[in-house]
């Protein structure tokens, strides 16, 4: 340390700042525990993941599912790399997501003041939780292509037309009540996006389709048999939090 | 608890000898009850008689056998409920006989066919030390044996077949270190009462000294030499760390064992445990099991627990089986993973375990539980690839088995 200069205003500052986090932290509630000696350790004790629930649509009505797989469907379009977002089961991500934790807002700050027009870091600025915002704009989408695709609904126009209409929310081009298009276009592109490569035990990304797309191995941490041979192609198949079909002989 | 055994420790020079008559004068002695106390420690008996969360020596914990539940007694110097009213006699007659205080036949829960072997002397010296506990009222509560067993005359039979009295007799031509060394295993440190296979009546399979055994869905491993299944790839240093401190290059204690490691043979003397590897590595041991031929790597099976060993276990166990030296222990090459009984792989790998944290390795590394993401068959594909991988080589384990274990898993045998 001996060719450097300590700075006495900065350290004063360092002191005083350190000593304002310290009161912040003092008086919020600490949830951590202290743990001295060993970790504790309990036979079976686990906190696995918990998948998504089987079955039917548990946010969406069956108009809302319709679009919403109309719209995964053409952003991920079915080509000769993978399924469409909607056999990868993005909308059964969303609806999953929607009718959890994420679609309640739970942990967004939800108070008011909402200002339009804030710069992207003062966060979303909408009274809405996710869930609403997706109800209120798939509301809205329906009205818009009733109007102007001779009382079509948005599932049932060609796939150009709907690309169409993509593009132009894409744009902000169709005025949407309560949730503007375009913010809502973002939302479910970020949304299928998650769905696709999240792991396939929330709902979307159906047998690692995402994963295999683009190569990533999934669940696993140990690469040591691999770290030393980065020219070679890794040829461990992808892996869920739940495993994969090698688990089982013969698959 | 703690700071009696590290006084134990502290001690040590004095309570080496083990057949010192220098205190016996009134067994009230300083030297005498320290002596006492480290050959308690060396008995393990806090491990059986404290009850979990209760006070030690008072009793109370239940001793899971095949047929049904032991609670043992309280050994601190309560006159009613604990051995405050027992002379030296009543005690050594305990021990040595298996015999209670008012002649009733004591159930070889307590493993009064080992302590037969210790000497009177150390026996008195073990009463000693106890006298010197705090009195502790408890009363264990009644044992969970069906009849006829909870009939204690019934125990005569059972004598007469599986029981030799005596006390330890050195064997002429082998080392002081080597007499020593079969004296603290067969006597107080009673390895057979879990190492030791049982037959239908709970007594020793003679022919089958320390050749492995299985209690409470724990396999205890082969402690003979044979390389796949016993102690021939340890080296008596091996043998010694592990006691010492939990792990060593190959292994690491859990379950049952750690309680011993952990209660016990960490604060004996290095000269005790290596006179007792020593014993170990030189006993002649019953006859090597056949190793099988390994199942093959194509097998299905196989596949399907390569599989699930590369997604699950390779992070820590490493592909090549070998683990990481006195952190995870290796399954190539393993005992416990090429014993015949699979019981201690079903639990670890449904409950997962944690090695003994001793004051020389105190981390105590963990493994999760695996129970809620592999099925019975998986677990068992997975514990038929351990078994024959790397150069291993046993008898593949199937579903049906894991699932038996499985059902009867308890959590009783948390490691400390």
């Amino acid at each position: 340390m001996a060719g450097h200069k300590t700075d006495p205003m900065i350290s004063r500052r360092a002191l005083l700042a350190s000593t304002a986090a310290a009161a912040l932290v003092g008086s919020t509630q600490a949830k951590a525990r202290f743990l001295s000696g060993e970790v504790p350790w309990a036979p079976g004790a686990a906190t696995p993941p918990e998948p998504a629930l089987p079955g039917g649509w548990i946010y969406f009505t069956p108009d809302e599912a319709r679009a919403v797989e109309a719209i995964v469907e053409r952003l991920i379009p079915a080509d000769e790399l993978s399924p469409s977002g909607k056999d990868a089961g993005c909308a059964v991500f969303i609806d999953r997501q929607l009718a959890g934790p994420y679609g309640g807002a739970e942990r967004l700050y939800m108070k008011p003041p909402f200002v339009a027009g804030t710069a992207p870091e003062f966060g979303p600025q909408s009274p809405l939780s996710p869930a609403q915002q997706y109800r209120v704009a798939l509301k809205s989408l329906d009205a818009y292509c009733r109007s102007n695709f001779g009382g079509k609904g948005f599932a049932e126009l060609a796939p150009e037309e709907r690309d169409k209409v993509l593009a132009a929310m894409e744009k902000g081009e169709p005025k949407f009540d309560g949730f503007g298009s375009r913010p809502f276009f973002n939302l479910v592109l970020q949304n299928t996006m998650e769905g696709f490569f999240a792991d396939p035990i929330y709902g979307g990304n159906r047998d690692m389709v995402g994963w295999k797309l683009i190569g990533f191995p999934g669940a696993r941490y140990d690469y040591r048999d691999f770290i030393d041979h980065v020219t070679e192609p890794y040829t461990l198949p992808p892996v869920s939090l739940q495993g994969r079909a090698g688990w089982n002989p013969g698959r | 608890m703690k700071r009696a055994l590290s006084l134990a420790a502290s001690v040590l020079g004095l309570a080496l000898a083990g057949g010192s008559t220098a205190a016996l004068a009134d067994g009230q002695d300083y030297v005498t009850i320290t002596r006492g106390q480290y050959l308690a420690t060396a008995g393990d008996c806090v491990s059986c008689h404290t009850a979990p969360g209760g006070k030690p020596f008072a009793g109370g914990r239940g001793i899971m056998t095949p047929f049904g539940v032991i609670y043992t007694p309280n050994i601190t110097p309560d006159r009613e409920t604990g051995l405050g009213a027992w002379s030296n006699d009543d005690f050594v007659a305990a021990m040595q006989h298996g015999v209670g205080k008012d002649g009733e036949l004591l159930y070889p829960a307590l493993p009064y066919p080992y302590y037969t072997k210790v000497t009177r002397t150390d026996l008195v010296a073990i009463k000693a030390y106890l006298d010197t506990l705090d009195p502790v009222r408890n009363e264990a509560p009644p044992n969970g044996l069906p009849f006829p067993l909870n009939i204690r005359t019934a125990l005569m039979g059972w004598n007469m077949l599986f029981f030799t009295p005596g006390e330890f007799q050195p064997v002429a031509g082998k080392s002081d270190e080597w007499n020593r060394g079969a004296y603290l295993v067969e006597g107080l440190g009673h390895c057979g009462a879990c190492h030791t296979p049982k037959n239908a009546l709970g007594g020793d399979k003679g022919d089958k000294v320390l050749a492995g055994g299985v209690l409470d869905e724990w396999t205890a491993p082969n402690l003979g030499g044979d390389l796949r299944t016993g102690l021939g790839a340890w080296s008596t240093e091996d043998i010694v760390q592990y006691l010492k401190t939990g792990r060593n290059a190959k292994s690491a204690a859990s379950g049952p064992m750690a309680e011993v490691v952990y209660y016990s043979t960490q604060h004996m003397t290095d000269a005790d445990l290596k006179a007792m590897a020593t014993y170990l590595k030189d006993r002649a041991g019953a006859p090597a099991p056949v190793a099988p031929q390994p199942v093959a790597a194509t097998d299905p099976v196989m596949q399907a627990g390569l599989a699930i060993y590369q997604d699950n276990c390779s992070a820590c166990h490493v592909s090549s089986g070998e683990g990481i030296a006195r952190l995870f222990p290796a399954l190539k090459g393993s005992a416990v993973v090429q014993a015949d009984e699979p019981e201690t792989l079903v639990r670890v790998v449904v409950q997962g375990t944690r090695a003994a944290a001793t004051r020389a390795a105190p981390t105590g590394p963990g493994m999760p539980a695996f129970d809620w993401k592999l099925s019975d068959a998986q677990v068992a594909s997975l514990l038929t690839y351990i078994r024959n991988a790397w150069g291993n080589a046993a008898a593949p384990v199937s579903a049906d088995t894991v699932k038996k274990i499985h059902g009867r898993l308890t959590d009783t045998a948390a490691t400390p």
